[in-house]
């Protein structure tokens, strides 16, 4: 099939894509004209721009066969109103309820809001198909694209491989595309160092070289290994850390990590990287708990915040007083920390007095708070720096045989499209969503994401009711 | 005809010297002369005399836009949505407008019927997962409740921990960093654990299509005419007797308890294929009942809010045993009408059930659409046009 789901600039369209084309002509877009123009001129306008957008990869017999002039809608009830009333009142009098005694401006008002947009869900059968849910769910950046996935075999429906993008999903299906795809899909692309490593990578491998492969592996995980115990073994040799000093060093490390841009070197950045990550691993070494390293990584971020004092500077009408009101009970909630930890065992004990040392150093700082007044104080982007820096060095590593940019990140204008309708429940970290229900409308809303309004949605529906 | 030569269009280099008004008045210096991309008016094509296409100044126009304007929405700002919309309403109305619900949840500037709604947070997820399946389990029903969250969503999002937690035990890969980056983009409801709120309307009633239609119903002034009436007006089903319509009034509850306890013996009217159910009052068609029955309870016993709770707790109770019940009978009647069938030397299992052979099952020609062999000696139609060829259902 041609791709005719072309972004130009003349002649203006907008698709299901997140493209940035598609993205400023969606910022370009009026509401068609109607005035000067026939009944018939208007709901050609609306359906030829409607069907740009909604199921242009299906052929126009075939939505007309789809269409459905009976639209779904549901009326969320209030069970406190139920039980109250059996609904005799809104039958009493002449027919139109006793006592309602609602002004006319208030009536509109009320109206407005129980205005159900019926023809906003003109398309909503399209909804059902397969490529667009897959396109709806985030997992491709085109509904074009997840069509290709789809074809290609990369998705699955209740566990078994589809290949029709036309599969009209029922509800409950479980779609799940391969997590690698949707990484691509969505992925910022790679720059032109990048691509050129990945090229030397494979020439290294096309060239069948087992034995450097297994070289490389074992010098990956002895490196692991290392980076691992050096970081303990070190943390014994250096218990007395200066806390602020070792925040210091990581805050410096996190923000070049995360402020350098594509056009840094990769060999670079990698090396940045892992320098960063061995300087975590001391740090959290000191932990009293020794879970941490594979424990999740909220946990991580806040033994890492609570090890180092670091906190989020506050406004800076708070004088000294409050400074130091507001650190008198954190020590405290880490001594109550540390108690806990402590009847542990003989493996907690050893670990216990890094930390019992920080909090002395910490206690002391407190004392005279003359000496480095702001130093453990984090600004939010600080904190939002350092937490991302450490989330990039645990799972987002570098790998130049990947098809996207290492470390991934989302591709530029993702945010703009980035929503999840309710008729879908998706788990984004496997690439898998379940279709509940039908796209339904309800008062005030309407579940199918368009980006048209009224005049349209009532157009193309005006438009497919003649049934040609 | 080949077109028209504009002047402003022309930026030869040698045009000053052509033209007697020379815009240019400086003299050509020799780095001018081969310069070809920077010429003065910003064209490309300096020695092109043809004019520039409308796309070409759509592309400007473009780029310039997304350096200015548009930059604002290339990356995504964690825990805001970064929507056009929001560049619309901060043009429209300043700081105020950039900030309104409007902007942050419409994603299309045009359509204010479609807002991104929330997504669940991975906590609560986790939360329904843990509920669901934990120690002391819940039901779908009642987790729902607590937590707000639709019925269907609550089985999907355990159907889809499952998976995750399969996917992890087997050390396939995850999109982590994906995740991460949408839920930062996407607005989610987080877990609360003291005040919830609720994720979405759980009590959603489906327009029924015999509701679409007007009907004038004229009755005297002085009849008690109620929800339930009103169903039976639009399915064209006689009054109800005086007797039943006093004891349904007596007690409402046991009247709903019967509609949805039992759905195959609500009364039907229609004759033929167009035998219908009557159409049900609201509180026996939304998805939780109970919770009407509950508020009725409360309404009646308004001073003992820990009886009320109870009440609430038994009839769950209740109606959970009902379910089951239902469903191991539904089980045991499907496994008594099936004879089957393992021959000793096959790997198959054959299974018959045995069919009532009636105008009501098989249809006057006996090839009704769910009757067996329908198709027996009737020529395929995938050839005829609409005739769908691909899947229809994924069966697990």
């Amino acid at each position: 099939m041609r791709n005719r789901a072309t972004t130009t600039l003349t002649n203006p369209k907008i698709r299901q894509s997140w493209s940035k084309y598609n993205l400023f002509n969606l910022t370009r877009m009026r509401t068609p004209q109607t005035s000067f123009r026939t009944h018939f001129q208007q709901k050609f306008k609306a359906k030829s721009i409607a069907r740009a957008y909604h199921g242009e990869q299906v052929r126009e017999s075939q939505w007309q066969r789809m269409f459905s002039s009976r639209i779904r809608s549901v009326i969320p009830m209030d069970p406190y109103n139920l039980a109250k009333d059996d609904g005799a009142g809104a039958a009493a009098g002449r027919g139109s309820g006793l006592g309602n005694k609602i002004s006319r401006a208030e009536l509109s008002v009320q109206q407005a809001k129980q205005y159900i947009p019926f023809s906003q869900m003109t398309f909503a059968p399209l909804e059902r198909r397969l490529d667009v849910a897959v396109f709806r769910a985030l997992f491709a950046s085109s509904t074009r694209q997840a069509r290709q996935f789809v074809i290609h075999g990369a998705v699955t429906v209740n566990g078994q491989k589809m290949r029709y993008p036309g599969y009209l999903l029922n509800p409950g299906d479980l779609f799940q595309v391969d997590p690698e795809r949707v990484m691509f899909a969505t992925g910022a692309p790679k720059n032109k160092s990048e691509r050129r490593e990945g090229r030397a990578l494979r020439k290294k491998k096309s060239e069948g070289e087992e034995a450097t492969e297994a070289e490389a592996k074992e010098e990956d995980s002895a490196a692991a290994e290392e980076s691992k115990e050096p970081a303990e073994a070190e943390a014994k040799d250096q218990p007395k850390e200066d806390p602020r000093k070792v925040l210091k060093g990581l805050m410096a490390q996190a923000k070049g990590i995360m402020s350098t841009g594509q056009d840094v070197l990769p060999a670079k950045r990698k090396q940045e990287l892992r320098g960063f990550q061995k300087a975590v691993r001391r740090v959290l070494s000191r932990s009293a708990s020794s879970t941490v390293l594979t424990d999740n990584l909220e946990s991580q971020f806040a033994e890492l915040t609570q090890l180092l004092k670091a906190k989020r500077a506050e406004k800076k009408k708070g004088d000294r007083k409050e400074g130091k009101e507001a650190r008198s009970p954190k020590s405290e909630a880490s001594d109550a920390q540390k108690q806990p930890g402590a009847p542990q065992g003989a493996a907690a004990a050893d670990e216990a007095q890094p930390g019992e040392a920080l909090t002395e150093a910490f206690r002391q700082a407190a004392e005279n708070p003359e000496q480095e007044p702001d130093t453990s104080e984090l600004s939010d982007e600080e904190f939002d720096v350092l937490k991302r820096a450490m989330v990039q060095m645990r799972d987002n590593p570098i790998d130049h045989s990947k098809p996207y940019g290492t470390p991934w990140q989302p591709r530029d204008f993702m945010s703009a499209f980035a929503f999840v309708p309710r008729y879908l429940e998706v788990n984004h970290s496997i690439c898998a969503a379940v279709y509940l229900r039908h796209p339904v409308a309800r008062p005030g809303a309407s579940e199918v994401p368009s980006p048209f309004g009224e005049v349209v949605g009532t157009g193309a529906f005006a438009w497919y009711l003649r049934r040609r | 005809m080949p077109p028209r030569i504009h002047n402003q269009r022309v930026t030869n280099t040698l045009l000053p010297y052509l033209s007697s008004t020379s815009t240019t008045a400086s003299s050509p210096s020799i780095s001018r002369l081969p310069s070809t991309s920077t010429a003065p008016n910003g064209s490309s094509r300096p020695f092109s005399t043809t004019p520039a296409p409308q796309s070409r100044k759509w592309r400007t126009d473009m780029f310039q836009w997304l350096a200015k304007e548009g930059s604002e929405l290339k990356s995504h700002v964690p825990g805001r949505t970064n929507y056009l919309t929001r560049l619309k309403e901060r043009r429209a109305r300043g700081e105020e407008g950039a900030n309104s619900k409007a902007a942050l949840t419409h994603p299309f500037p045009l359509n204010p019927y479609f807002s991104a709604e929330n997504i669940l947070s991975e906590e609560l997820r986790n939360e329904i997962h843990a509920r669901v399946t934990g120690r002391n389990k819940k039901s779908v029903r009642a987790v729902s409740v607590e937590l707000g969250v639709d019925m269907r969503r609550v089985a999907a999002v355990v159907r889809l921990v499952e998976l995750e937690k399969r996917m992890k035990s087997q050390n396939k890969q995850l999109a982590l960093p994906y995740a991460r980056a949408v839920h930062e983009m996407v607005p989610t409801t987080p877990l609360h654990k003291e005040n919830r709120r609720a994720h979405e309307s759980i009590n959603d009633l489906p327009v029924h299509k015999l509701t679409n239609a007007q009907i004038f119903h004229p009755i005297p002034e002085s009849r008690h005419f109620t929800r339930a009436d009103a169903g039976r007006v639009f399915s064209a089903a006689p009054a109800q007797d005086l007797a039943t319509a006093a004891a349904t009034a007596a007690d409402p509850t046991a009247a709903v308890d019967r509609a949805t306890q039992q759905p195959g013996r609500i009364e039907r009217v229609g004759k033929g294929e167009f035998e219908t159910q009557v159409l049900q009052p609201a509180e026996a068609r939304i998805p939780h009942p109970h919770l009407v029955a509950l508020e009725r309870y409360r309404l009646a016993h308004s001073e003992e809010p820990r009886e009320s709770n109870k009440y609430y707790r038994t009839r769950l109770l209740e109606q959970e045993r009902l379910e089951g019940e239902q469903r191991a009978q539904a089980a045991a009647r499907e496994e008594q009408s099936t004879n089957k069938v393992a021959p000793a030397a096959s790997r198959f299992e054959f299974r018959f059930r045995d069919v009532e052979f009636s105008e009501e099952t098989v249809g006057h020609d006996g090839r009704g659409s769910i009757a067996p062999g329908r198709r027996y000696g009737v020529p395929s139609e995938d050839r005829k046009k609409g005739q769908v060829k691909i899947p229809t259902s994924v069966v697990v």
